[in-house]
């Protein structure tokens, strides 16, 4: 019952904290990885290709975030997630279990206005 | 290899689809319905059944699409990058954001489905089955879209 109290505890922390850390990557532009497809290159952090070489250089070996940015979200909803399955049983949820439903919906709404420039090109 | 990957990308999200349309529907359909009419065989299936399966489903789907988003982003979006069809890139981004929101609550929807069912987890897991099921179906069709977007040359 402990343990699986712990995992409810886990897999709900994980889905909130998954949903605020991707559209925080999102919009902070943090993604763990970059990846460059046409190389076949994976580099650990963000990286634009216009900061250190010509901005041409995105048209020959475009980059790709949405690995790196879903990487973050895991990573840190991971940490949260285990940190709060840590915790004894009388700790118990205090947003209520509502908020991993409502908490990806509003981050949902946040992902739709962020990319709402493509849709006034 | 690619169009290979896409059919079964393909093949899976249809299953998916299924699946988490049917649970949805159970979910939110009246527990009392005639027990003869399709409302009341549709519901005696037991939904719970389904998670297990909906979670394997999504994270196959997840897994390919992700595969075939490196060819996509190398042979076709240039394309339409090119002939200016940014609507339906953003709408394929928020495809890939969804998809990613979605994966990050699969562990708290297997918890919701597994557990025995109270008036409270009732409640919760049909939102976050709805939840699900938007997500899923947002992607089909936006995935349908952007691959038959070029198909005619339109």
């Amino acid at each position: 019952m402990t343990s699986e109290l712990a995992f409810r505890r886990f897999a709900f922390t994980f889905g909130i904290a998954f949903a605020v850390l991707y559209v925080i990557a999102l919009a902070r532009d943090w993604a763990l990885v970059t990846v460059y497809p046409s190389l076949g290159v994976v580099l650990l952090g963000t990286h634009h290709s216009k900061d250190v070489a010509d901005p041409a250089i995105g048209f020959v070996a475009p980059a790709m975030y949405w690995y790196g940015w879903t990487a973050t979200a895991a990573t840190g909803a991971l940490v949260l997630g285990l940190l709060t399955m840590l915790l004894p049983d009388r700790f118990t949820w205090r947003f209520g279990p509502g908020w991993v439903c409502v908490g990806p919906v509003l981050a949902m709404l946040a992902c739709i206005y962020l990319t709402l420039p493509w849709f006034r090109l | 290899m690619t169009i290979a990957l896409l059919m079964v990308h393909g093949l899976v999200a249809v299953a998916l689809l299924g699946a988490i349309t049917h649970q949805t529907l159970a979910a939110w359909a009246p527990v009392r319905g005639r027990p003869g009419s399709f409302l009341g065989r549709f519901r005696t299936v037991p939904s719970a059944s389904f998670a297990n399966a909906i979670v394997v489903l999504y994270l196959i789907s997840a897994l390919l699409g992700a595969i075939l988003y490196l060819y996509f982003r190398i042979d076709v979006r240039p394309t339409l990058e090119r002939e200016g069809h940014w609507q339906s890139l953003g709408l394929f981004d928020l495809k890939e954001h969804f998809i990613s929101i979605g994966l990050g609550l699969l562990p708290a929807y297997w918890v919701l489905w597994r557990r025995p069912c109270t008036d409270e987890s009732h409640r919760m897991r049909a939102l976050l089955t709805a939840v699900m099921a938007f997500i899923v179906w947002w992607s089909f069709l936006i995935g349908h879209y952007l691959n038959n977007l070029k198909g005619f040359g339109l």
